[in-house]
């Protein structure tokens, strides 16, 4: 495991609004490995977003405010630096695309001179190389005529065609690490596919670690190598992406992949909801966040905050259903569930 | 863009022949007639004036007869009714640029000032300057123009009495000097207005994805402010100049008025207190055609900016 590139550990963002202070990450950890893929999965609100925000150093302070924990990128603390500081990693070690790419560019500026800034800011190339190589980028990202797409604008380019240039924009500086927010849910499934594929084929030739956020879980089979599941500002789960499909440990990862469309059509089998909504963050639950909509919540859940245990090599579930003495249940923890 | 800018001129064409039709309508419809003075005229002098000036045929064709005088390339307004042997053309051409100079300065100060201003504000909302400048923001907007001229003169009598020379001119018209107070004061209003604009306009820009992509980037503050915010948050402002150009121009007269300038606006209300046909017709036909004029001109420059209009 010393081929570890970005290590999180504890981290907590909470934010001012008018209603109180929301806590939207609590006490996150997770490692991403060089050349591989972490995906960070979850629903809406439960802090996905913002924990990669926070490590960019893209939360806006205030309202948001970091209450503790590192990351170490290289061994070297990036939490929470000023902006000249945070500059010498973002766009350069950390590259980052986001989930709408039509909003995402500069409406008034052309593609080619979008990618190229990040080249003469970074790299101190000219007008002229830093636009030759950005050229040079958009076919990467296997943009037809790339010369003069460059000279266009956003609005004159399809949703997939921006999300490549996102993308090739987000390499121009060859990062260590693309973190992509979301890249594929503005995107219709055939874009989709293709963009997932250009960033697989993309990581495998720059040996890139990607850090991809995402709800949809078909898109985390596909492409993650590890898995954090996030609920309520917290990871509940994590491990490989077989130990997530296929032995999910908390009955969170279960709903989930309960509730997700199979491949194959069949009548008799239901998608089975998660029913009820996620806890307050603005008064986080004392146990288990999970605790009200559990379908085998215990008693102890109420009250007492589950501990993490570790279920094998790198598979760690934050459920008090792992404890030794907890009642057996079927579908977790099993092959095949 | 050629196609447009053609368009765009054809239909400011038709909108400037709107607004001498109605023009002509509304004048014929005041009461009393151009002839009508203090002093008692006989009945021949009377006909004499009228077959001068063509007041004895029938409105249809003073109408027509206008119109057909009006067209280009070489159009003419006729003789000032109250001024003796006066040539609208010539009121227009000696007082118009003054007039032009002012609107064209007040104009440049309010866009310097509201694009700065309001950039300002939206970065220090909420703190002391920004609270400071949407004060004065509110104030130039809501008091009259007038006042600021008043009290512009006010300040010069002062400064340079301070001095102990005229160095900036209380009024009258010629250097730039002359020039700095009256379309400071004339500006003063648009500048509160494109201020508030700027402001709303930066603060939604701020929240914008593409700001949010710019710091991912890893760009300096003020790169991105200057590449990223200002082009776009200027567009909404570009929209407003349009019209503002207008109401400058024409809300000139007031600031002229007190200062002493000899600009056109001046002729413009004689000439309608005294129903002076020709010069009203000439003076508002040319305000309007001038102002159709900028209004295109913004519109088009307007394109240069957001290249999303360019290509319509």
């Amino acid at each position: 495991m010393d081929d570890t590139i970005l290590e999180v550990t504890d981290l907590s963002v909470e934010f001012a609004t008018y209603g109180g202070v929301v806590q939207a990450v609590r006490g996150v950890s997770f490692t991403v490995q060089r050349g591989k893929t972490l995906a960070i999965v979850g629903e809406s609100g439960c802090g996905k977003s913002v924990t990669v925000q926070s490590i960019m150093g893209l939360t806006p302070v205030p309202p948001g405010k970091i209450n503790s924990g590192t990351a170490l990128l290289n061994g070297k603390n990036i939490l929470g630096l000023d902006t000249k500081s945070a500059n010498q990693f973002r766009g350069v070690e950390i590259g980052m695309i986001f989930q709408d790419p039509m909003s995402s560019l500069n409406p008034t500026m052309t593609i080619g001179n979008q990618i190229a800034e990040t080249l003469m800011v970074h790299r101190g190339k000219s007008n002229r190389d830093a636009l030759r190589e950005a050229t040079v980028l958009l076919e990467r990202t296997q943009i037809p005529e790339a010369a003069k797409r460059a000279k266009q604008y956003p609005f004159e380019f399809s949703g997939g065609m921006l999300q490549r240039a996102m993308i090739a924009q987000s390499l121009a500086c060859n990062p260590s690490i693309l973190i992509a927010d979301e890249p594929t849910t503005a995107l219709d499934v055939t874009i989709q596919a293709q963009i997932l594929e250009l960033m697989q084929e993309l990581q495998r030739t720059e040996n890139m670690s990607i850090i991809l956020i995402t709800h949809d879980l078909a898109v985390v089979a596909r492409m993650a190598d590890e898995v954090a599941v996030m609920y309520a500002g917290e990871i509940v789960e994590s491990g490989s992406v077989d130990d997530i499909f296929y032995k999910s440990a908390h009955p969170y990862t279960l709903g989930l992949k309960q509730a997700m469309p199979s491949n194959t059509a069949n009548r008799e089998k239901q998608l089975i909801p998660i029913h009820g909504s996620p806890p307050d963050l603005f008064a986080p639950p004392v146990g288990c966040g999970y605790y009200a909509r559990c379908p085998h919540a215990m008693k102890t859940c109420e009250r007492n905050p589950p501990e993490l245990f570790a279920l094998g090599d790198e598979h760690y579930a934050k459920c008090w259903l792992q404890h030794p003495d907890a009642p057996t249940v079927d579908a977790l923890n099993q092959m095949d569930n | 863009m050629l196609i447009y800018t053609l368009k765009r001129l054809v239909a400011g064409v038709i909108t400037v022949w709107f607004i001498a039709t109605a023009t002509f309508i509304a004048m014929h419809q005041v009461p009393g007639d151009p002839l009508m003075n203090d002093k008692a005229v006989s009945d021949v002098i009377r006909q004499n004036l009228e077959q001068r000036y063509g007041l004895d045929k029938p409105v249809s064709q003073q109408y027509l007869i206008f119109l057909s005088n009006m067209l280009p390339p070489d159009p003419d307004f006729g003789i000032s009714f109250t001024q003796q042997n006066r040539r609208v053309n010539d009121i227009i051409k000696d007082h118009f640029p003054v007039s032009a100079i002012l609107g064209l300065l007040a104009i440049t100060f309010a866009t310097l000032g509201g694009i700065l201003f309001g950039a300002l504000t939206a970065i220090y909302r909420n703190r002391l300057p920004d609270f400071i400048i949407m004060f004065l923001v509110i104030l130039g907007i809501s008091v009259p123009s007038f006042v600021f001229a008043a009290l512009g003169q006010l300040l010069l009598v002062n400064v340079n009495a301070l001095i102990g020379y005229s160095f900036i001119p209380v009024a009258g018209w010629g250097t730039l000097m002359h020039m700095l107070m009256p379309s400071l004061v004339l500006g003063l209003g648009t500048m509160a207005l494109l201020t508030r604009l700027m402001r709303s306009s930066m603060l939604e820009v701020v929240n914008e994805d593409y700001i949010k992509t710019a710091r991912a980037k890893g760009l300096s503050p003020i790169r991105i402010f200057l590449k990223h915010q200002l082009r776009n948050a200027i567009l909404p402002v570009i929209t407003i100049l349009g019209p503002q150009i207008a109401a400058i121009t024409t809300g000139g007269f007031v600031v002229e008025f007190v200062f002493a300038i000899p600009g056109l606006g001046r002729y413009f209300i004689q000439a309608v207190q005294q129903l002076d046909y020709t010069v009203i017709m000439g003076t508002t036909v040319f305000y309007g055609a001038f102002l159709v004029l900028m209004v295109i001109t913004v519109d088009v420059l307007y394109g240069f900016i957001d290249p999303r209009v360019r290509l319509k």
